[in-house]
Parts: C-alpha cells; sequence; structure tokens
C-alpha cells in the first residue's frame, strides 16, 4: 500500500458502536420522526448525557448508553446544509427502496418496500434510530424511558415499526446465538489503522470512517472541502436491517434435506442435520468454520477468525455458496471489475421470542456499518443474490448465497450444493427471510452531534 | 436479469459542444470497449445522436446500455477506467444543465449518471448473463 492514510481519529470523536462491539445483553432499537429542525435540536440535545463515543470506558462499563443515525432525510431536517446535501452519495439520498439500490437487494413478495415497518409508515418518514443498550433489564428500561420522554418533550414523534406497534427489542439468547441456532457475530474487521506499506486491508477503519480515503479504494463520501463533508467527516453509515426469519420452516428444510445426506453420506439423521445446517452457514453451529474442522463441530476452532479457503477452492469442506464464504470471500479470487472484497461491521442481534410456534415474528436486527453503502453493504448483498463476483462460480455464475439469497429473483438457481467425496449433495434452498424494514443511516462524529444540538450546522 | 442504464442528457447548443458530442460519438465504442470488456457485466452499449426537431443539430446525448447485476457495484471500476471515465466526462462537459455537484470524484460521477438515467422498462430474450454466455463460449 502506497499511500498515507494521515493520522488516526481519536476514538472519542467516533459513536461507540462503530469501533467496538458492545457486549451488553439488552438493545432496543427506537424509530422517529421530526417534525422540524428545532425539534430535532431539542432531541438530540437531551440525549447527549447518554451519547457513547468510542472512547475507552476501562473498568467503568457503562450500565446504559445509546448512539444515534440519521437518514438522509432526518439529516435534512435535523441541518442547514442546504446546497451541499447533494455532496452526499446517491445511494444514502435516495435510500434502500430506490430502484438502483433494489437492483443489489432485491426485496420481493412479502419482502418489498411497499410492506415495510409493518406499513404504519413509509420508509421516507424515518429519520431517525436511537439504539439503546443496557447491561440489565431494568436499565433497559430505564434508557428507553430516557429517549421516549426526551422525544415527548421535544415533539419528536416515535414510530413504530411492528405489526403490533412494539418496539425492536434484543431477544435474549446465550452464547451469542442467534434465531437459526449458530452463534454469530465471530468474525469482524480489525478496524486498526492502516500502515504504509503493508498490503491493503479491506477491514482497517479507514474504509468505515469518513474523512480518511487515501487508502481505500471504497471512496467513503461525501468528499472533498463542503459543509456536507465537514459534517459527515468522522460518522459512518448504518444499513439498519431488520429480517425476519422463518425458523419452523428452517429446521422443516433441516429434516428433509438431511434424508439426502443420509442416503450418500450413510450418516444417522441427526447428524445428517447438522452436517447440512453447518454446509449451508460455512461454520457449525458452535462457531467452527468448516475450513478448519470439516467433520464435527471442535470448541478448539469455535472462534477461531483467522482462515483461508486456499486448500478447499472446489469447496469440499466449505462449500462456495455458503454464507459465510459468500459474504467473505477472505483470500478466494475475485473478478478484476470486483476487487476488493469489502467487508462490514456487524453489530445485529436476535429479536422476537425463541422456539418454533408460528404467529410470533422472530428474526435479526441487523446494523451493517460501512464507509460506503453501495460498495460495501450493497455489493455484499448483490454477491449474495447472485454468485458472479469470482471464477469459483464457473459457468453456473447464477447460484445464490444459501442462506441470505431472495429465491424468487428471476433467472436465478435456488440449487444449493456440497461438494463430497462421495458425490454431490443438492438440495433446493427456500426463502428463509423476509425484510421488514430497511433504513440507511449516517451515524455522525459526536462534534457533529453536538453540532445539531445546538443548530449549529 | 439483466438491467437497463438509459442515460438522457439534452446538450448545449454551441458550436464545440456540438463538435464535442459529435465527436463523443463517432469514438463511443473505441473509447468504452476495454473497460466493458473487462467488467463481464454489458450486454451491449450505444451512444445516440438525438436531433434537433428541426433537423439541424444535435438535441442531445442518449446513452443506452444493458447490464448484468447492479450498476452501482460496477461504478467503482468504471470510473477507474480512463476510456470510460473520459465519456461520461465527456458528456458532462456538453450537458445543458451542468452536473451538481460537479464531477470531481466517484460519488459526483455516480450523482450525474443516476440524476440523468431514465425509468426504462426492459424486454430480455434470454437469461443468460455475458459471464454464462462467454463461459459457455469459452
Amino acid at each position: 500500500m502506497d499511500c498515507d492514510p494521515g493520522p488516526e481519529p481519536a476514538r472519542s470523536k467516533l459513536q461507540g458502536l462503530i469501533v467496538r462491539g458492545y457486549t451488553h445483553p439488552h438493545s432496543t432499537h427506537m424509530l422517529f420522526r421530526f417534525p422540524g429542525r428545532a425539534a430535532a435540536a431539542a432531541f438530540v440535545k437531551a440525549l447527549l448525557p447518554r451519547l457513547q463515543s468510542g472512547a475507552d470506558w476501562g473498568a467503568a462499563k457503562p450500565a446504559l448508553m445509546l448512539n444515534i443515525g440519521l437518514t438522509f432525510a432526518g439529516v435534512k431536517i435535523a441541518t442547514a446544509l442546504g446546497s451541499d446535501l447533494n455532496r452526499f452519495p446517491m445511494v444514502f439520498q435516495k435510500g434502500p427502496t430506490s430502484k438502483w439500490s433494489q437492483q443489489t437487494l432485491y426485496d420481493l413478495g412479502d419482502s418489498a418496500p411497499e410492506n415495510w415497518w409493518a406499513k404504519n409508515f413509509a420508509p421516507g418518514e424515518l429519520h431517525c434510530i436511537v439504539h439503546a443498550y443496557a447491561l440489565d433489564e431494568t436499565a433497559e428500561k430505564e434508557i428507553v424511558a430516557f429517549i421516549a420522554d426526551a422525544a415527548t418533550s421535544a415533539g419528536v414523534e416515535e414510530l413504530f415499526g411492528t405489526a403490533d406497534k412494539s418496539r425492536f427489542t434484543q431477544a435474549q439468547f446465550k452464547d451469542d446465538l442467534i434465531q437459526f441456532g449458530y452463534r454469530d457475530g465471530i468474525s469482524n474487521p480489525s478496524l486498526q489503522w492502516p500502515t504504509s506499506g503493508k498490503p491493503f486491508d479491506a477491514g482497517t477503519l479507514d474504509n468505515f470512517v469518513l474523512g480518511y480515503p487515501a487508502c481505500t479504494p471504497f471512496s467513503p463520501g461525501p468528499a472533498g472541502d463542503n459543509a456536507a463533508a465537514r459534517f459527515a467527516k468522522d460518522g459512518c453509515y448504518n444499513a439498519f436491517r431488520v429480517i425476519s426469519q422463518d425458523v419452523a420452516g428452517f429446521e422443516t428444510f433441516l429434516d428433509e434435506a438431511a434424508k439426502g445426506v443420509v442416503t450418500t453420506l450413510g450418516m444417522p439423521a441427526a447428524e445428517a442435520r447438522e452436517w447440512i445446517a453447518a454446509k449451508i452457514m460455512g461454520r457449525w453451529r458452535n462457531g467452527s468454520p468448516l475450513v478448519l474442522s470439516p467433520d464435527a463441530p471442535d470448541d478448539a476452532t469455535r472462534d477461531v477468525k483467522a482462515f483461508v479457503y486456499a486448500d478447499d477452492k472446489a469447496g469440499l469442506r466449505c462449500p462456495i455458496s455458503a454464507h459465510i464464504r459468500v459474504s467473505n470471500p477472505r483470500d478466494q479470487s475475485v473478478f478484476p471489475a470486483n476487487f476488493p472484497a469489502p467487508r462490514l461491521i456487524r453489530r445485529g442481534m436476535p429479536y422476537g421470542p425463541p422456539g418454533l410456534e408460528p404467529g410470533a415474528d422472530r428474526g435479526l436486527i441487523g446494523l451493517f456499518l460501512c464507509g460506503a453503502l453501495d460498495r460495501q453493504f450493497e455489493t455484499v448483498y448483490a454477491w449474495m443474490n447472485q454468485n458472479t463476483f469470482s471464477d469459483v462460480f464457473s459457468p453456473k455464475f447464477n447460484t445464490q448465497d444459501a442462506v441470505v439469497g431472495a429465491r424468487a429473483r428471476v433467472g436465478v438457481d435456488t440449487q444449493f450444493v456440497a461438494q463430497t467425496a462421495k458425490g454431490e449433495i443438492r438440495c433446493t434452498m427456500p426463502q428463509f427471510l423476509t425484510t421488514r424494514g430497511t433504513a440507511y443511516c449516517l451515524m455522525p462524529s459526536i462534534a457533529s452531534i453536538e453540532a445539531i444540538a445546538e443548530q449549529r450546522v | 436479469m439483466a438491467n437497463p442504464l438509459s442515460m438522457y442528457v439534452p446538450i448545449k447548443q454551441d458550436k464545440d459542444s456540438q463538435k464535442a458530442a459529435t465527436d463523443a460519438a463517432k469514438d463511443f465504442v473505441k473509447n468504452v470497449e476495454d473497460g466493458l470488456n473487462a467488467s463481464g457485466i454489458v450486454h451491449y452499449a450505444k451512444l445516440v445522436l438525438i436531433p434537433n426537431a428541426d433537423g439541424d443539430g444535435t438535441q442531445a446525448l442518449f446513452l443506452s446500455t444493458v447490464f448484468d447485476e447492479s450498476m452501482r457495484e460496477y461504478l467503482r471500476f468504471f470510473w477507474e477506467q480512463p476510456g470510460i471515465n473520459i465519456a461520461i466526462q465527456g458528456i458532462a462537459a456538453v450537458a445543458a444543465t451542468a452536473p451538481d455537484p460537479p464531477i470531481t470524484d466517484l460519488d459526483s460521477f455516480q450523482s450525474f449518471i443516476e440524476s440523468v438515467d431514465l425509468e426504462a422498462d426492459l424486454y430480455q430474450a434470454y437469461p443468460d448473463t455475458v459471464k454464462q454466455i462467454k463461459a459457455k463460449k469459452s
């Protein structure tokens, strides 16, 4: 890497969610609509005492805290950036419902944008998301009441994106499990500061925090010397995406798919279920990656982040369309037009009741942080919806991510193939996921949030 | 499933702009073919001079392409291809309404393209992508 990234920003300038994966077991994600600039300022000002930066908190872990994101409509109302607003990337200006974004997200059928947020409000009405974190249930109630009171006092309207008009609240699962029964959040970008002379790393902090574009090909924007770029500096984008998961359908799929595994590989049915569950994810449910633990989950590999696919080019261990291999291809080659493969900071958590009983909504509250919504988040989504980015998918080029792909998309092959020494295991992948809503937010710097509060920007 | 890009750009009527538009259309394929080939997603691309109603001179440039996947995923690559970058900037330079913001970086390059893209319904006779077609022929 022959470039100078410049000085690393002090983490106290950044919102904490960007640079650290909170381990607070309780969180609630609250949606708001601003009636005007003064109300937005009053609301944000009231939240400042609990706004958490990325500064090291040492041994004094906050019992309750919050972070703030603004949609483009929210930035437009809360600031006086005027004509400089058009310096923001189009993907942020137009939001996830736009034609161009939907060319990557493919939210079809029940997932379509017209169905988002339980139809309680139009996506364009969403201006602000406040992410509240707490160490226990009592603290969670306190921080949620603090935020709700701030909104009421400022005249800011809280919006509810669920059919029963409840808030998006983190479900309590042990061991970082998600609704499908896998451990999640094992691998995230390093977020180190880039070093001149070292190879490019898509996981360094300059790829995610705005204002340090010298060494990143993803061009986080807005760039240049203008009011929008100054406002956005030290911020980060967040693709907030609530995804309902059909857990009963997933378990039924495993039952059915396991029959083929039993026939071909001669495994007991229970073992075959877990084998296929691992093959579609690329990790066993305990977290062990298949390239390191191909035959069974292993406690010794359950937390391993550093592994490559160099010795598994054909996908005999980890199938080439397994979720973790598509969403993060690591050392696998990608075409020059797709290079380099982007990374995302994932800060999601499960919501809804555990279990299989029908009628309850359950899934993932996804927070996908990036410096360029299109060149990082939407690119990964495009790759999941159609596997085209590497010659390992030749000649088909129309398979999908085994877990996430939009199956109703025209022209795709919904068959998942796991190669084994005894032959191929093939299964047709159902649609496990339904998008409940998506918002593209800017998580401004601490200074820019303070400027909004004082109407200085 | 392929997607269309239909850039419609009314152009300035002065002599230099009119000549630049004519030259851009004449050299279009020569300028962009290396980058489009390398992208592996573009089925075809054409740059059309739309004549003025009275038949004298050019009213607008119309750049029409059909491509696989999502354009946004590839705009960074196109921005980095000299021939494509010059072709798009050439169109912007003669636009009757100058790009706002001016094209100085990838985001403004993208903003210009998206701002002049018309809605279009696309008929497709075959489902194959460029990569699939090339793989079958190789």
